[in-house]
């Protein structure tokens, strides 16, 4: 067990210092005052949840109900990104990093009352690992690899991979990885859009849904299995927490101000002056991935040349967008991934705004300028495409002042609205959209695979991957950089890797990143202890109100 | 009578289908479907082969003749199957979403049919011509309002300056006053105009000069004498405001934060979320059947004309 102690130790050394630190800075506020128990809180949501299975908890409104029914078996700590213990009192990792084994916390229930055991636990990542047809389940995003759980006693359990998964200790910790009881997972898919069906364990439960409007939770009073390193353990502070799903961005924001409600999601960059104004407080987390960016399709011959993708990458101002269209809670990007995410590398001095140099390498691709202020080759004119991407914040605006800019060097391109049938199909081809918003949160250099390699997101869209429409395009070297991300097992290897990546993208100039994508919240100035997980998902469990 | 009644519910039942079946059609013309929004939407991050495999699952890549077989029969069975996108059964989402919208609807246009009779009778009965002539151009004012407009404006006035009505937390009352309002004033607006110009053209007939020279007075004609005949044009009218009450109802819905068919609506189209639409689709024809048919049944109430004599001819 020397092995298991050594990486436990490591883990809990590291964070422990970093807990150490904001304890002392958060403790002097927190000593002062005493948080009141009981209360309800309002939650007013913009769009109503999908089906709750944890896996699905990546779309917001999942990830914001589903952070306070389910724990996981590992706590991420979101300010050192420190893996810490949770339902795992403690864990070993082999060699290769193809055994896991953690050790459950005893005592722990989901509140049908059931043991949250070893069993419970293999039967969770067997699903997520391995998907459930029956059920239509499908296989979690941060479980790659999975082959077989193993329970070795009702408080253990190990996970077999058929490759090394460095990414999969933090993949414990993810909202996606929730742990639920066995009679959810032995439910339909389909049927997990029912909120009081999803029992976990963690300190709220779901107890009244009307679908599309609201869901009322209630605090657990025996929950009692916070993290350890919180300094808040015990039952929640709030007795309850309605969601109400109100769509209406200004209504959201009136009925916060007007004190008819506690805690709204979404609120836009520019409603955010309205909020302070009044004493009201915006949170605004990382999301701690790959940041809000604009991707090229290569397969389309359109941008196939490097040199096209790069004179439009120095072509766009990405100061001017976040000064025209955000807020000081959307840092300019300096990289592919946020300033915040494990890795990160500042490459900004390859990312600069330079329009001169972006007519010269596109005078020299070929693309010439005609009478009518556009650029054409062969008769062929350099148009492009992009569909706009509802979830993202002022994502046509971003698009359209992007296509001024693109503009002022001669390039067309067409920002497209469309119903989702069409967008999520014509996404697909590169031929139809050589362009195309891209982002996605996630607090593990695994993300970058997840979102460039061919057989996951693949925004890139080569060979082998979700689309058949792709012809030819296909770059192994940036394939086999991602594959070492997911099976490095070296940390400082792992991060190296990571850093050549954002070169190497931005070398190719496959994306332009945008912006650092933040969650935008408004708060009530009573409204006192929320804390959000690594990506940007509020946690009530600490939260309480002052009135 | 009988006969007529059976080929009347015949008709109905063939509307009915005709309905499934060309909704059933266009759905499966559209781009895509709900399983690859579903899917390939982008929270979940699937492999290609994770997403045939549910498509497979889903039975989205089946003969679309199969595909209609299964779902005429699972409608002929009740068995109306899941929504992809909420992940809840389609009869619990139309049982939750029918009633707000049929009160909000139904008390909509009565709030409607008073506005105008309020405004018509006004109209007709003061003397003072100023008022006649603004509350006459009333109804092109009321229709100019857009819905969403006017419901953002009153939620600030009277839920978020004056408090009066919570819109985030409201009684079961409270949460309909203000849509009942937002709705009803562009729907009262045709009405009125209908009957305002129906008023006036049956108070020139020579029955209501007739009635006026026996020394009727002027509420007496206009309530027992021209109001009747004027009405019917108006009922007509009301049966096609249906259309324009759930168009309301999507707005109004949104604006507000209900719960209802509209929104259901409005969310299904957005994601192809073919199983719910069937549903509302059969559902929505279903009410316009069933409003005709009333329309149909109040026209000789209203107007004696159009009794049919049945007694008479039996013992003719």
């Amino acid at each position: 067990m020397t092995s298991q102690d050594t990486v436990f130790t490591k883990n809990f050394a590291a964070a422990g210092l970093a807990v150490l630190l904001a304890t002392t800075i958060a403790g002097s506020a927190i000593a002062t005052e005493t948080p009141k128990v009981g209360g309800t809180l309002t939650y007013l949501e913009q769009q109503p949840h999908t089906v709750l299975y944890p896996p699905a908890g990546g779309f917001y409104p999942n990830g914001g109900i589903l952070n306070q029914i389910t724990d996981k078996l590992t706590y991420q700590n979101p300010e050192t990104l420190a893996i810490e213990p949770w339902i795992a009192e403690s864990w070993e990792i082999n060699a290769d990093h193809t055994q896991f084994t953690f050790k459950i916390r005893p005592g722990v229930t989901f509140s049908d009352g059931t043991p949250l055991d070893a069993a419970a636990v293999a039967a969770n990542f067997d699903a997520f690992g391995k998907g459930k047809g029956e059920r239509k389940f499908p296989v979690s995003e941060v479980v790659n690899n999975y082959e077989r759980s193993e329970v070795i006693d009702p408080l253990t359990v190990r996970f077999h991979f058929k490759k090394p998964s460095a990414g999969f200790l933090q993949g414990t910790s993810v909202i996606g990885s929730g742990l639920v009881s066995l009679s959810t997972l032995n439910r339909n898919f389909d049927e997990l859009g029912d909120a009081t069906l999803v029992i976990g364990s963690g300190p709220f439960v779901a107890t009244k849904q009307v679908t599309g409007k609201e869901l009322t939770l209630k605090a657990r009073t025996d929950y009692n299995w916070a993290p350890k390193l919180l300094a808040h353990q015990g039952r929640p502070y709030l007795d309850e927490i309605r969601y109400v799903i109100v769509p209406e961005d200004g209504v959201r924001i009136g009925a916060l101000l007007s004190g008819q409600a506690d805690f709204v999601r979404q609120i836009q960059a520019y409603d955010e002056p309205q909020v302070t104004a009044r004493g009201y407080q915006i949170y605004a987390p990382s999301t701690r991935g790959i940041n809000n960016s604009v991707v090229f399709r290569p397969d389309n011959a359109l941008v196939a040349d490097k040199a096209v993708r790069q004179a439009l990458l120095h072509a766009t101002d990405t100061q001017e967008i976040v000064k025209t269209l955000f807020s000081d809670s959307y840092p300019v990007a300096k990289s592919i991934i946020a300033s915040t995410a494990l890795g990160f590398k500042d490459i900004s001095a390859k990312l600069t705004h330079d329009p001169k140099k972006a007519a010269e390498l596109l005078d020299q691709a070929g693309w010439k300028l005609d009478a009518d202020g556009l650029r054409r080759k062969d008769g062929k004119l350099l148009e492009l495409t992009a569909y706009e991407s509802p979830p993202q914040p002022q994502n046509k605006a971003t698009l359209q002042l992007i296509s001024q800019q693109w503009g002022k060097v001669g390039v067309k391109f067409n920002v497209l609205a469309g119903d989702a049938g069409s967008r999520v199909q014509d996404s697909l081809d590169p031929q139809k959209t050589p362009v195309a918003p891209a982002m996605v949160g996630r607090a593990d250099p695994d993300v970058i695979k997840s979102q460039y390699h061919y057989a996951n997101r693949n925004v890139l869209l080569q060979t082998g991957g979700v689309s058949t429409k792709v012809e030819s395009f296909r770059d192994e070297t940036l394939n086999g950089l991602l594959e070492g991300i997911a099976a490095e097992v070296d940390p400082a290897k792992r991060l190296k890797l990571v850093e050549e990546v954002q070169n190497y993208v931005i070398d190719q100039a496959y994306a332009i990143p945008i912006f650092e994508e933040p969650q935008a919240f408004g708060g009530a100035p009573y409204l006192k202890g929320i804390r959000f997980e690594a990506v940007g998902r509020p946690s009530f469990y600490s939260a309480w109100l002052d009135r | 009578m009988h006969a007529q009644l059976v080929s009347r519910i015949g008709q109905s039942i063939l509307v009915l289908w005709a309905a499934f079946t060309l909704s059933f059609v266009l759905l499966q013309a559209l781009p895509g479907d709900a399983v690859l929004i579903r899917f390939l939407g982008g929270d979940l991050g699937l492999s290609p082969e994770q997403i045939a495999e549910l498509r497979v699952l889903y039975g989205a890549d089946a003969p679309i003749w199969e595909q209609y077989i299964v779902s005429l029969s699972g409608f002929l069975t009740g068995n109306f199957g899941y929504s992809v996108i909420s992940g809840t059964p389609v009869a619990t989402e139309i049982l939750t979403n029918l009633p707000p919208t049929l009160w909000l609807a139904g008390l909509s246009l009565a709030a409607a049919a008073l506005l105008a009779i309020t405004i018509a009778l006004t109209a007709n009965l003061t003397g003072f011509a100023p008022l006649k002539a603004a509350l006459e151009n009333l109804p092109s004012l009321m229709i100019s309002v857009p819905v969403f407009w006017l419901g953002i404006v009153m939620i600030q006035m009277f839920s978020f300056q004056l408090g009066w009505v919570s819109v985030i937390n409201p009684g079961p009352w409270e949460q309909l006053a203000l849509p009942v309002i937002a709705i009803a004033v562009p729907i009262a607006a045709p009405l009125a105009q209908i009957l305002l110009r129906n008023i006036e053209a049956v108070s020139r007939q020579p029955f209501v000069q007739v009635a006026r020279a026996k020394g009727a007075a002027p509420a007496h004609v206009l309530v027992r004498h021209i109001l009747g005949n004027a009405l019917l044009p108006s009922l007509t009218i009301a049966g096609l405001l249906f259309g324009e009450l759930i168009a309301g109802a999507v707005i109004t819905e949104t604006v507000f934060g209900l719960n209802g068919i509209g929104r259901l609506a409005e969310r299904s189209v957005r994601f192809q979320d073919t199983a719910v639409l069937q549903a509302i689709v059969v559902i929505s024809a279903f009410a316009f059947l069933l409003i005709n048919l009333a329309v149909d049944l109040l026209y000789p109430l209203v107007d004696p004309r159009l009794r049919r004599d049945d007694v008479k001819g039996a013992t003719a």
